[in-house]
């Protein structure tokens, strides 16, 4: 099927020969359309165990986003106190935010052994970027974030003469400038 | 709606303000209200935003757009919806759902539908489909009715005074194949914005 520009409430397909995408919802035997945009087919076989095609409604621009609990975000580290840092969550997965979301890494929630001896101030410092998971949409303030996997952590941080760090470990970063180490929850990127 | 001229500007969804409203499982719809000084024939002091009439048209329009919004995709959010009247000629509560029901579909917005609404009204025994400013004020009665077309549900409906029930429905059968109609242009009018914005952008980017 070619693309179609459709309206929200269109009425797309049956439900039960395709699998709903982004921009569409399933009410009763029918899946219908939710934006403005061109219908986009495609094949989910090789990814999913549904077999059915999916379709989506595309639109122009960005769609506006919101983080939920297993997503990937990046943060910005604000505030560093010896029970939590706080950031602002600038990316969910490889989607930038409009809008300001407020997260907090407790100590509990930066790595996965020895969660009781964690020193905050020894793996997050503010201004680092961090790559992290929400786990839950928290309190009525924040988001939870947390940093447990290897791949999650700080991914860019200057150093105190404010130039961007090397990782050495995954707790530690060197200034190239000026040799110093300083510790981070460092997040192994591939 | 004849020369009926109706801003609305869509903000969001961001985090709700006033956290103590914001809801665990979906967004929370803020729907502000005003009418321009010179948007009637006589120029009128401003009226205040707490006035009645004021606060009963925002809420009336945000709880249609409630229904018509899929507001458990953005939980702890907060969507607003500012409105505001350029040009008052009667139908201004159906001008306003139906551009603020563009303004969510073009700042993308899912939508369970679209929505369309227009007034119907009844004078002299005969009903009358979408009243301007002259007919609004003849003394009879007057139903603004908002519509989910492809759902066939009515979302809103509204009497300013009270109606018989056998013009009743007389009137809302006559609204509703007006906001039929309304649901037509609407739709052919967002159709041919998206195409005009992807000509622009460039196809690739649709």
């Amino acid at each position: 099927m070619g693309a179609s520009t459709v309206c929200p409430g269109d009425r797309l397909f049956q439900a039960a020969d395709y699998a709903a995408g982004s921009g569409t919802y399933v009410k009763g035997d029918h899946i219908y359309s939710s934006l403005v945009g061109t219908t986009r087919v495609f094949d989910s076989s090789l990814t999913a165990q549904d077999k059915r095609p999916v379709v989506e409604v595309l639109r122009s621009g960005s769609r506006a986003k919101v983080p939920e609990a297993g997503n990937i975000v990046i943060a910005k580290v604000n505030k560093v106190n010896p029970r939590l840092a706080s950031a602002s969550l600038l990316c969910v997965n490889t989607q930038p935010l409009n809008d300001k979301f407020s997260g907090i890494i407790r100590q509990q929630d930066v790595r996965a052994t020895e969660i009781d001896k964690v020193e905050l101030y020894s793996c997050f410092r503010p201004g680092d970027l961090v790559r992290a998971e929400v786990i839950s949409l928290g309190d009525s303030r924040s988001y939870y974030l947390s940093t447990a996997k290897n791949d999650l952590g700080v991914v860019y941080a200057k150093s105190l003469s404010g130039v961007p760090m090397i990782p050495l470990s995954w707790q530690e970063m060197q200034c190239p400038e000026t040799k110093v180490v300083e510790k981070r929850k460092v997040a192994k990127v591939n | 709606m004849g020369n009926t001229k109706v801003l609305a500007a869509i903000h969001g969804p961001k985090v709700a303000e006033n956290r103590s409203q914001a809801l665990h499982d979906r967004a929370i719809v803020k729907c502000d209200y005003a009418e321009a000084a010179f948007s009637t024939g006589n120029r009128r002091q401003r009226r205040g935003r707490g006035d009645r009439k004021t606060t009963e048209l925002a809420s009336t329009i945000r709880s249609a757009l409630e229904h018509t919004i899929l507001l458990d995709l953005f939980p702890r959010a907060q969507i607003g919806v500012s409105v505001q009247v350029l040009q008052a000629d009667g139908g201004v509560l159906g001008a306003c759902i139906n551009a603020a029901m563009l303004a969510l579909a073009c700042a993308g917005i899912p939508l369970r539908d679209m929505i369309a609404a227009t007034s119907a009204g009844y004078l002299e025994s005969t009903p009358l489909l979408d009243l301007n400013y002259l007919e609004s004020t003849g003394g009879g009665p007057e139903v603004a009715m908002a519509l989910h077309p492809n759902l066939g549900k009515v979302v809103m409906l509204v009497e300013d005074a009270p109606i018989a029930a056998e013009p009743f429905e007389a009137v809302t059968e006559l609204a509703q194949q007006g906001c039929r109609a309304v649901a037509q242009f609407l739709r052919a009018q967002l159709l041919q914005h998206v195409q005009v914005v992807a000509t622009v952008r460039g196809l690739a980017a649709l």
